[in-house]
C-alpha cells in the first residue's frame, strides 16, 4: 500500500475526512477501560502490585521494649500513637487466627470444625482473596467470626510508602464492603509474626496504621503450618509456652495445600478445651466491642460497584487473551509466510528472462499533477533521462498554482500537456488513458522521481501476455527525518516485503499511484479508473484482479517518493489509505462468492487483506495494553524482556528485508522508538477509519451500491 | 490539508536519482534559494532564547530539588546535565578566540561572585566556632583554604559546627552543597580547549570518553579508595557530566547538525532506557527512595539522553515566541544573575527555616495552621524573598565581574527589544 500522499483539496471530496476534533478520543478512551479492566482483574489475581520483597532489619532501637515484650495486640490510634501500647489475652483464652484467605478449598473444612465446635475465631483476609471468593466472606461473618485486614495485595509493607499502605488498607475495605457489607479495625501486617519481631523497619508500618484508626493484631503462637512441618509439629507450636497463659494462635487458611492445617485445628481445639481453655475473637477476648463494623451508603454501593466491575473483569479477560492470540498468531503467520516466500521472489526476480520476450516497445507515462509546482520539473527531468521510449502526458488537473506553465515552458518534446478543470486524480488519469497512445500506461505522482531504468524495469513482466498491471517499489526519498526513517522502514518491511508475498500468492491488492503500469486493454475491460473509493489505486487494483489479469511485483523498479514530514500530513494521507482501503474492499465484497478469477481473490486474497491488513493492525493495541499493563502493575522485567524480544525478531526481519532491497540498515536503529510512538498513530488512524466506516460511512457506500460495478465514463481530453 | 512551500525538500528528492548532468538544467525551475541560514549560536550577540529558557528551568528545578528532595524531579529535567550542555556550548563559541584569553575571561567572571559567596560563609563559620585547630591540623586548614580562591578541589567547610540560635549544626556542609558545580565547571573550562580539539578529530571517541569513564570508575573501582578522596570527587564528577558538556560542543560546533536527523532521536532514549534500568536494579534500602543523583553511571546515561534530544529539538529563538513572551522578565533576571542564585539558594534555604521556627510558640499557628508549618511548601515561599534579598545584596558583584556597570536589579527594561541585559 505504498501510495504517495497527494496535496489535493479536491480529492479529498468526502466531508467526513476532516478527522473530528476528539479524534483520540473514542480510541483511547477505549484502550483505557480496557487497561482498567486488566488492572481490576489483576488486583483479584493478586498479579497486579505484586511485590514479593521481604525487607528484614537486625535493628530495633527504634521500638520502645515494652512492645517488643508485650502482648501480641497493639494500639496505636489516636492519642496513643506517639506512646502505643499492648494487649495480652488474657489467661484461659486462646484465639485462633486464619491469615491470607479464604480460600475455596480450605476454608469451608476449617469453617465446619469451627461449627462443630462452636467457636468464634479471627481470619485475616486479603482484598485479592475477598473480591474472588465474596460467597466465603459472608459465610465467615454468617459464622460469627471476625474479619481482619491483611492488605489487599500480600506485600511487605516495609517496602511501601505511606499512599501505598493507605490504599492496601482503604482497598481491602472497599472489598469487604462490597461483599460482605462490613469494616474491619482488626489489621495484620503481611509476613509478621509476634511482637518481639518488630524493627526499625516495620515499627513506623505499625504506627502509620495505627493512626489511621486500626489496631494491629500480632500473636503469641506461630504454628508455621505453610511450611507443612507435620500435625504433631503444628500442635505443639500451637501449645501455649506457659500453661494457661493466653494464646493468639496463627495458622493458614490459603496459599497452599491445608490438609496439616486442618487435621492440627481439630486436636489444638480438643487439647486446648481440654486444659479448660475457651475459644473467642481478638475483641471480645480483650472485652471490646466487635471488630467489624457494618458500612451504609456510598461505602457500601462503592464496594458493591468495585466487586461488581472485578467479576465482569475476570471474566472478560479470557476473551483479551484470546484476541491477544489471534494478533500473536496473525503476526508470526505473517511472518512466517513472508519468510517462506519472500526469498522464492527474491530468486525469481533475478531471472531475466522471467517474462518471456524483453518489451522495448514505446509506452505512455502519465503524470496527474495538482498544485506540483515544486516537483514537477524534477519529475519530467527524472523522466528525460530514461532509458526507454516513452511519451509522456501530464494532466493538469486545474492546479492553481502554475503547474501547467513550468511544464509548457519547460517545452519538452516527448510531453504532452492536458489541461482540464479539477475533476480529481481519477478523473485526471481517466482523461490521460484516452489520450494515450501507447498499449502499456505507467502510472506515475507528479512528485515522484524515477531512476533511468524504472520505466524499462516496470514494463518488463508485459512480455507475459497475462499478466495485466505491474507493481512498482516506491522508496521513501526524504528519509533523514525521524519520521521519514519510520516511514522507510515501513515501506521497505511492511509494503515491499508484504508485496513479495501477496505477488507469490497472485493477489497484490495495490499498485502504488506512485509507480505502477497497466495494460490498456485491462484498464478499457474494467471501465477505468473509478472515484467512488477513496483509494482508486487499490480499486482499480483489485478489479484488474477480479477481471483476470495476473499483477506482478517488479523491485527494481524504484521510484523515489517524498513522504509525509509532518505528523499532520501523515495523519491525513493515512487516514485516507486505510478508510479508501476498507471502501475497496467493500465494493469489491462480491468477489467472496464469485466464480472464477474473481473468487480466487475473494477466497484468498481479500481474506488476506483483511485479517492483515485490518484485523491484526486493530487489534494491535492489545499489545501495547498488556505491555503497559505488565510494566506498571505486572512483572515489569518478565513483560519487557518479552516485548524486546518481538522488537529483536522484527529487527531481524526488518534487516532481511532491507538486505532484500539492497538498503544500508541503519536507519533500524529507529526500529524500537518506531514501535512506541508510530505504530500505535498508525492504529489509531486505522482504528478511527473503521469508526468512521461503521458509523458514518454508510451514506457513500449507498452511492457504491447504486453504481455497482460500473465506472465513470472516460472523459475527453479537452 | 495545505503544504507550505519548501524548496529544499524537493531538492533533496531530485538529488537523489537526477543525473548531475540534468540536475544543472533543472536548477532553472527552482526558486531562487533562500539566503543561506545563519548558524544557530554563530553570531555573536543575539542571545538564543532556548538556552535562557533551559537554564532558568534548570536554576528553578535544583532550587526545588532542594527544598522538597523528590527522587523523581532530577529525572523529569536533569538540570545539572543541561547547565553543563549550555556551558559547554557557550565556552566552544567563544573558544573562537585565543584559549588562555577566553579562559581568563571565564575564571574572571567566575570566581569574584565565588570568592565574595566564601568570605561570607568562612567568617560565619569562624564565628560558629570553626578554625585552624578544629580537625587538628593547622597546616592543612591553611592549606585548604586555597581551594576557596580556586576551587580545583572542593572549598573546607566545618562539618559539625554548635549552629547559631535555631540554626541547626550542620548548616555549613548544606550551604556548600552547590560548589562542587563551579569546581567542576573550572575543570571543564581549563580542558576545553583540548576537548574541543579532540572533538573535532575524534567526534565520537571524544564523546563517549567520559561515559566510558564513568562506567569503568564505578563499575570496577566503586569501593576502592587507592586514590585520594578529592581526587577521586572531582574526576568523578568531570566524567559523569562530561559527556554533556562535550555536547553543549558539538552543538555549537554544527556537529549534531551533519548527522543524518533521525540517528539522535533514535539512540538517545535508548540511552535513557539504559541508565533507568541501571537505576532500577540498584540495592534499595526500603527507607529511603533511590535516586538518580546518588548513581553516576544512571545520571551520567539519563543526564546525556536528555540533553540530546534537547539539543536535537534546538529551535534556536532569537526572539520569544508568543507564549513565552510574557516570562521573559522573569527568565532574562534568572539568566543574569544565575550564579548567584544558584550559590546562595541553599543559604535561603537553611535559613528560612529557623525564621518559621519561632512560628510554632505562636498559639494560633500552634493550634489552626501546623500544617502549614510543617510545609515544604511554606519553607520555599520563606526562602524566595530571602533569596531574592541575598541575590540583590550580593548579585552585583556578577556585573562587576563581567565588567558590566554594576546594577542591583538586571530586570529588562524594555520588553520589546527583548535583549536581557548582558
Amino acid at each position: 500500500m505504498s501510495r504517495h500522499q497527494r496535496r489535493r483539496q479536491s480529492l479529498l471530496r468526502p466531508r467526513r475526512l476532516a478527522a473530528p476534533p476528539l479524534r483520540f478520543f473514542m480510541p483511547l478512551s477505549l484502550l483505557a477501560c480496557l487497561l482498567a479492566l486488566l488492572v481490576l482483574r489483576g488486583l483479584a489475581t493478586n498479579e497486579a502490585f505484586h511485590d514479593s520483597r521481604i525487607a528484614i532489619s537486625v535493628d530495633k532501637t527504634t521500638v520502645p521494649t515494652e512492645l517488643l515484650k508485650g502482648g501480641p495486640v497493639i494500639d496505636a490510634r489516636g492519642a496513643r500513637n506517639e506512646h502505643p501500647v499492648s494487649y495480652h489475652i488474657p489467661d484461659r483464652t486462646a484465639v485462633l487466627s486464619f491469615d491470607d484467605g479464604p480460600s475455596p478449598q480450605w476454608t469451608p473444612k476449617i469453617l465446619e470444625v469451627l461449627a462443630a465446635r462452636d467457636i468464634h475465631a479471627d481470619f485475616f483476609v486479603t482484598g485479592a482473596m475477598t473480591t474472588r471468593n465474596p460467597g466465603l466472606i459472608r459465610q465467615i461473618v454468617a459464622g460469627g467470626h471476625e474479619l481482619g485486614v491483611h492488605t489487599f495485595t500480600h506485600p511487605d509493607l516495609a517496602y511501601q510508602s505511606h499512599a501505598r499502605t493507605s490504599w492496601e488498607l482503604a482497598q481491602t475495605q472497599l472489598a469487604l464492603a462490597g461483599v460482605a457489607g462490613v469494616h474491619s479495625a482488626l489489621f495484620r501486617p503481611p509476613y509478621s509474626s509476634d511482637a518481639s519481631a518488630m524493627d526499625d523497619w516495620n515499627y513506623p508500618v505499625i504506627k502509620y496504621v495505627g493512626a489511621r484508626g486500626y489496631l494491629t493484631a500480632f500473636i503469641d503462637c506461630d504454628t508455621d503450618d505453610w511450611k507443612r512441618p507435620g500435625v504433631n509439629e503444628i500442635v505443639k507450636a500451637a501449645m501455649p509456652a506457659k500453661p494457661g497463659a493466653g494464646a493468639l494462635i496463627l495458622l493458614h487458611d490459603a496459599g497452599g495445600d491445608r490438609t496439616q492445617t486442618v487435621a492440627a485445628l481439630v486436636q489444638i481445639t480438643d487439647r486446648l478445651q481440654a486444659q479448660g481453655y475457651r475459644f473467642t475473637t481478638i475483641s471480645q477476648a480483650l472485652g471490646a466491642s466487635g471488630a467489624t463494623v457494618p458500612v451504609h451508603g456510598f461505602q457500601l454501593w462503592a464496594g458493591k460497584g468495585f466487586i461488581w466491575a472485578t467479576q465482569v473483569a475476570v471474566h472478560t479477560l479470557p476473551v483479551l487473551v484470546g484476541l491477544l492470540a489471534l494478533v500473536g498468531f496473525l503476526n508470526f503467520g505473517r511472518f512466517a509466510l513472508m519468510l517462506v516466500l519472500a526469498p522464492i521472489h527474491a530468486r525469481r526476480s533475478t531471472r531475466r528472462d522471467a517474462w518471456g520476450p524483453p518489451v522495448t516497445a514505446p509506452v505512455t507515462v502519465l503524470v496527474p499533477a495538482y498544485n506540483e509546482r515544486e516537483c514537477i520539473a524534477n519529475t519530467l527531468h527524472s523522466l528525460a533521462a530514461g532509458e526507454h521510449p516513452i511519451e509522456v502526458i501530464v494532466i493538469d488537473d486545474g492546479s492553481t498554482d502554475g503547474t501547467a506553465d513550468i511544464v509548457e515552458e519547460m517545452d519538452l518534446p516527448f510531453v504532452r500537456l492536458i489541461r482540464q478543470v479539477n475533476g480529481g486524480k481519477s478523473s485526471a488519469l481517466n482523461t490521460g488513458i484516452a489520450a494515450a497512445s501507447y498499449d502499456i500506461i505507467v502510472m506515475m505522482d507528479g512528485d515522484t522521481v524515477f531512476e533511468p531504468s524504472t520505466v524499462r524495469e516496470l514494463v518488463q513482466p508485459f512480455g507475459d501476455p497475462s499478466i495485466g498491471a505491474v507493481a512498482g517499489n516506491a522508496k521513501v526519498g526524504n528519509r533523514e527525518s525521524l519520521i521519514g526513517a519510520w516511514q522507510h522502514i515501513e515501506y521497505v518491511l511492511g509494503h515491499n516485503l508484504d508485496r513479495r508475498m501477496y505477488d507469490m500468492l497472485g493477489v497484490i491488492p495495490t499498485i502504488p499511484g506512485a509507480v505502477g503500469a497497466f495494460r490498456k486493454e485491462a484498464l478499457r475491460r474494467v471501465g477505468g479508473m473509478s472515484d467512488e473509493t477513496l483509494a482508486e489505486d487499490t480499486d482499480i487494483t483489485i478489479a484488474v484482479l477480479c477481471d483476470g489479469w495476473r499483477i506482478v511485483y517488479a523491485e527494481h523498479a524504484r521510484a523515489w517518493t517524498e513522504a509525509p514530514a509532518s505528523l499532520q500530513q501523515l495523519w491525513s494521507q493515512r487516514y485516507r489509505w486505510s478508510y479508501g482501503s476498507m471502501q475497496a474492499m467493500w465494493k469489491h465484497r462480491r468477489a467472496v462468492t464469485a466464480r472464477g478469477p474473481a473468487g480466487r481473490f475473494g477466497r484468498l486474497g481479500l481474506p488476506l487483506i483483511v485479517l492483515f491488513g485490518v484485523i491484526a493492525p486493530l487489534l494491535a493495541p492489545l499489545v501495547d495494553l498488556f505491555l503497559l499493563y505488565g510494566v506498571l502493575f505486572g512483572d515489569a522485567p518478565v513483560t519487557l524482556t518479552s516485548w524486546g524480544g518481538f522488537i529483536l525478531l522484527q529487527a531481524a526481519l526488518s534487516w532481511y528485508a532491507f538486505r532484500l532491497d539492497r538498503e544500508k540498515p541503519w536507519h533500524l536503529i529507529s526500529l524500537p522508538i518506531q514501535q512506541l510512538v508510530y505504530r500505535q498513530l498508525m492504529y489509531i488512524v486505522l482504528l478511527q477509519s473503521a469508526i468512521t466506516a461503521m458509523t458514518g460511512g454508510r451514506l457513500r457506500w449507498q452511492k457504491l451500491r447504486r453504481t455497482g460495478e460500473v465506472g465513470v465514463p472516460l472523459e475527453a481530453a479537452p | 490539508m495545505t503544504v507550505s512551500f519548501d524548496p529544499g525538500r524537493s531538492r533533496d528528492t531530485m538529488q537523489l536519482r537526477v543525473p548531475a548532468a540534468l540536475r544543472a538544467e533543472a536548477a532553472q525551475w527552482q526558486e531562487p534559494e533562500p539566503e543561506p541560514e545563519p548558524s544557530p549560536a554563530g553570531r555573536g550577540g543575539a542571545r538564543d532564547r532556548y538556552l535562557d529558557l533551559l537554564r532558568a528551568l534548570a536554576l528553578g528545578r535544583v532550587v526545588l530539588y532542594h527544598n522538597f528532595g523528590w527522587f523523581w524531579l532530577p529525572l523529569v529535567f536533569p538540570s545539572m546535565g543541561v547547565m553543563f550542555a549550555l556551558a559547554g556550548s557557550l565556552m566552544a563559541r567563544s573558544l573562537g578566540r585565543p584559549a588562555l584569553g577566553v579562559i581568563r575571561g571565564r575564571l574572571r567572571r567566575l570566581l569574584p561572585p565565588m570568592r565574595l559567596f566564601g568570605a561570607l560563609v568562612i567568617v560565619l563559620q569562624i564565628l560558629d566556632g570553626w578554625g585552624p585547630r578544629s580537625d587538628g591540623h593547622p597546616i592543612w586548614w591553611w592549606s585548604e583554604l586555597a581551594f576557596w580562591i580556586l576551587p580545583l578541589s572542593t572549598p573546607p567547610y566545618a562539618e559539625g559546627l554548635t549552629g547559631f540560635h535555631h540554626v541547626e549544626p550542620g548548616w555549613a556542609a548544606q550551604i556548600v552543597v552547590p560548589l562542587w558545580y563551579l569546581r567542576a565547571y573550572l575543570w571543564y573550562v581549563l580542558l576545553s580547549p583540548l576537548l574541543l580539539r579532540a572533538l573535532r578529530r575524534f567526534p565520537v571517541v571524544t564523546l563517549s570518553a567520559p561515559l566510558v569513564m564513568v562506567v569503568v570508575r564505578n563499575v570496577f573501582f566503586a569501593d576502592q579508595d587507592f586514590v585520594y578522596g578529592r581526587v577521586w570527587e572531582t574526576a568523578n564528577d568531570f566524567a559523569t557530566f562530561g559527556a554533556c558538556w562535550i555536547l553543549g560542543m558539538a552543538h555549537q560546533e554544527g556537529l549534531l547538525k551533519k548527522i543524518p536527523q533521525y540517528v539522535l532521536p533514535s539512540v538517545a532514549p535508548l540511552i535513557m532506557v539504559a541508565g533507568f534500568w541501571y537505576l532500577q536494579t540498584r540495592p534499595v534500602d526500603p527507607t529511603v527512595t533511590t535516586d538518580i543523583e546518588a548513581w553516576p553511571i544512571a545520571q551520567a546515561l539519563w543526564s546525556f539522553g536528555f540533553v540530546a534530544i534537547l539539543l536535537h529539538a534546538a529551535p534556536s529563538w532569537e526572539r520569544w515566541p508568543k507564549p513565552l513572551e510574557r516570562w521573559n522578565g522573569l527568565i532574562s533576571l534568572l539568566n543574569a544573575r544565575a550564579v548567584s542564585v544558584y550559590l546562595w539558594h541553599q543559604a535561603a534555604l537553611v535559613v528560612a527555616v529557623p525564621l518559621i521556627d519561632p512560628l510554632w510558640s505562636v498559639p494560633f499557628f500552634y493550634h489552626h495552621l501546623q500544617w502549614l508549618l510543617t510545609s515544604q511548601w511554606f519553607t520555599l515561599a520563606v526562602a524566595i524573598p530571602l533569596l531574592g534579598l541575598l541575590v540583590l545584596a550580593f548579585g552585583w558583584v556578577e556585573d562587576v565581574a563581567a565588567r558590566r556597570p554594576p546594577r542591583l536589579v538586571p530586570y529588562p527594561r524594555r520588553r520589546g527589544r527583548r535583549r536581557a541585559a548582558d
